[in-house]
């Protein structure tokens, strides 16, 4: 009798644990995804697409940027683009991993400075066809939007947007300090005249309550590096072999500035981008050098700004220009490609552009739209001629750019304003460093 | 005769399949989560990969060059400094906490709740809560602690002296309650009697607690030890929220540079050999502890 219960029983629980077996093994198989994804083949100009567009334009731009894909989508019915909006840094970390598997995204755009890195590990294809192809009209694109995305001799990318950094000033905070509010500073000697009365320690326990200028030292668009361009030095030499970070010019301009800024407390130190955003927003800033994309949210906060070009240092006035790029991983076929082309063409053609500059107020990518854009001032002040001409992308082109920027150069500039060594000798050991990476 | 001979031998085997196939599904996960990564990421560590292209075998070169590598040192010597405060501060303090707790008073279960509630949050959004808390312009506790006389300029987090206090902070405050916790069950299976006896004989508190509560918690110290030993070498979520390494990787552990070199510098086989020299660290520490606790074991 016994027996005969228990081998029911544990016939059962067999029964029960091989159950529960099967569905753990099925559970953890349909976790693994097949990698590797069909590429290259012929291209099908009947089939139709859809393309996810991966990007980071979470801020008020974002808008615009969906406005001309709207429209696109409208204008055709074979080509759709869906947009997969996600902040710069999610994106840069999740596009690796998801071009590995198979539900990367069609086309990613990504700041041109950024390209070089994924490029020499071999995410992205050349796209140098669509430059040849006349209907896309490329040749009206403006030449560093079209150059930043160069790598090894061949462009991997489309531009999406150049965005050009002016330097807003706090007209109200100008007339409290005693300054005139339409003569912001041209030059540097004349901003460190200035900083005494803009930044202010009223309750005198040595940390002021405004400052002079919000410089970012960490996850910004570069804030310090065009004071270097400024003095006549660098960080890499034009070619890409060459540091230059330990040059007459660049410690000039590094000794300048971390003297200011630790000395005359000009600016805090240890902000981060959004952190300088954040301050200036408040008002706890007179200046801030940064692109079109926060124009809206200064107005939106009330601030009576100002715009005007970065001020000049002893050599040149470059300005920083940050471009970002659209571009179409390795694993995508040519029908797909193609498809991408068209919307490409679309987002540079006059319509696009208008659209984009209007709602984003950022400069169009092409100078011959900049006379039909009457709905938004910012555009022609960012894209105004002495400005884009005269501005640079930060490293383009160099595969090390990403690594020099963030382990060898802010954290050099970080113990520079944290008083941990001196800067001539922090910056030409980090040239040494970056001369090792870029011999790599 | 051979029925009985046999039957035994059967049902033996059979409660052992049995046993093999209910222990299977967490053996599956354990097996696919966790040893065949380990396995993976060993072999990765001999290769250079970057998860685009295929792997290119590189031998030993990335344990050659770890251990040259100043980053790495700077990581490990940060790791153990976290290691060597977080650990004892915050097994002291679950100790202390649990035996104030072990009494009663009015609102206990609130003041014990409240204790362990940071276990069961996400270390990420609680990093996050306390970066906001932390912040120069905006943060409470910024401004409370200038409030004190302690004024950070650039914000605590930003500070180089500030940095690696604050992140310890948040790191033994979120544990501390299991620990407590843990303890505390502990607590409660000292018998009364002896802690009587111990009164009946003279002692007063200190050697009470000394003498007959401490010794007789040993099985959960070393418990408590240990599993803390593990996590603090493994600090990662706080750090990478509220500093992300910095100031220029001065809270920068082995597992953030394990990330950084593997996501940032797209670094996979290094980063590999990273997390393998670290594990062998672990299971190095840990064994020590064991056997320093073996022969301190309370034997029922």
């Amino acid at each position: 009798m016994k027996r005969h219960h228990s081998v029911r029983r544990s016939r059962r629980s067999v029964f029960i644990a091989g159950a529960a077996v099967t569905a753990t093994l099925a559970l953890v198989l349909s976790g693994c995804t097949g990698g590797g994804a069909p590429s290259g083949g012929a291209n099908d100009p009947d089939a139709k697409v859809t393309l996810d567009f991966w990007n980071g334009f979470t801020g008020p731009d974002g808008p615009a940027l969906q406005k001309v894909v709207d429209d696109f989508n409208a204008s055709q019915d074979r080509v759709t683009v869906k947009t997969n909006i996600m902040p710069w840094d999610t994106l840069y970390q999740k596009v690796l991993t998801a071009a590995a598997g198979n539900s990367g995204p069609d086309i990613v755009a990504m700041s041109a400075s950024r390209l070089p890195q994924y490029i020499d590990e071999g995410l992205y294809q050349p796209l140098d066809d669509y430059y040849e192809n006349a209907d896309f009209e490329s040749e009206a694109l403006a030449t560093a939007a079209v150059d930043a995305s160069m790598y090894d001799g061949q462009n991997y990318g489309v531009p999406v947007n150049i965005a050009t950094m002016l330097m807003y000033y706090n007209k109200d905070l100008f007339t409290a300090a005693g300054l005139d509010p339409e003569k912001p500073p041209t030059t540097w000697d004349e901003f460190a005249d200035m900083v005494p009365k803009l930044t202010v320690d009223e309750n005198g326990d040595g940390k002021p309550e405004q400052y002079a200028i919000a410089l970012a030292d960490h996850e910004t668009v570069p804030m310090y590096q065009p004071f270097l361009w400024n003095a006549g030095g660098g960080i890499v030499s034009a070619d890409g072999k060459t540091s230059e970070l330990g040059s007459e010019g660049s410690l000039e301009a590094l000794n300048f500035w971390v003297d200011l800024v630790r000395e005359q407390k000009a600016s805090p130190v240890g902000l981060a981008g959004a952190d300088a955003d954040k301050l200036f927003t408040t008002g706890k800033a007179a200046i801030e050098i940064v692109g079109p994309w926060m124009t809206s949210g200064f107005n939106d906060a009330g601030l009576n700004f100002g715009l005007a070009p970065a001020f000049a240092g002893p050599t040149d006035q470059i300005t920083l220009a940050d471009v970002v790029s659209m571009s179409i991983p390795a694993s995508a076929d040519e029908t797909t490609k193609q498809a991408a082309y068209e919307f490409f063409a679309y987002w540079n053609s006059t319509d696009g552009q208008k659209t984009w500059a209007e709602g984003s107020g950022f400069p169009p990518t092409r100078s011959d739209v900049s006379s039909d854009i009457t709905g938004n001032p910012y555009p022609a002040m960012f894209g105004a001629p002495d400005v884009i001409d005269n501005s640079q992308v930060l490293l383009a082109g160099i595969a090390a750019g990403g690594t020099i920027t963030t382990t060898i150069f802010e954290p050099a500039l970080q113990k520079a304003l944290n008083g941990e060594g001196t800067v001539d000798e922090l910056f030409t050991e980090a040239s040494k460093q970056v001369q090792a990476e870029l011999d790599k | 005769m051979t029925t009985l001979q046999g039957a035994p031998r059967r049902r033996v085997s059979r409660k052992a399949v049995t046993a093999w196939l209910f222990l299977a599904p967490s053996l599956l996960v354990l097996v696919a989560f966790t040893l065949y990564p380990m396995i993976q990421a060993g072999y990765l560590s001999l290769t250079d990969y970057n998860l685009i292209r295929a792997a290119e075998w590189v031998g030993l070169d990335n344990y050659v060059e770890l251990f040259a590598d100043p980053a790495f040192w700077n990581a490990f010597w940060n790791t153990v400094l976290y290691a060597a405060v977080v650990t004892p501060v915050t097994v002291v303090l679950a100790l202390m906490l649990a035996v104030f707790l072990d009494r009663q008073f009015v609102g206990r279960a609130f003041v014990r709740t409240s204790i362990f509630l940071p276990f069961i949050v996400s270390l990420g959004i609680i990093a996050i809560a306390w970066t906001f808390l932390l912040d120069p312009n905006i943060g409470l506790l910024s401004y409370w602690l200038s409030q004190a006389g302690f004024v950070a300029e650039q914000g605590i987090l930003s500070d180089p002296r500030w940095a690696m206090p604050a992140v310890m902070f948040v790191g033994v405050w979120k544990n501390v309650g299991f620990y407590m916790v843990i303890y505390l069950a502990g607590l409660q299976s000292i018998p009364e009697e002896l802690r009587e006896a111990a009164r009946l004989d003279g002692a007063n508190a200190w050697q009470r607690f000394r003498n007959v509560t401490l010794p007789l918690l040993s099985n959960q110290t070393m418990l408590v030890s240990v599993m803390a030993l593990i996590a603090t070498l493994q600090a990662f979520d706080q750090i990478y929220v509220m500093t992300h390494g910095g100031p220029f990787f001065r809270t920068e552990t082995l597992v953030m540079l394990i990330y950084r070199q593997g996501f940032q510098e797209l670094r996979f086989g290094y980063g590999a050999a990273i997390s393998w020299v670290l594990l062998i660290f672990v299971l190095l520490f840990s064994m020590i502890q064991y056997l320093f606790f073996q022969r301190r074991q309370v034997k029922y």
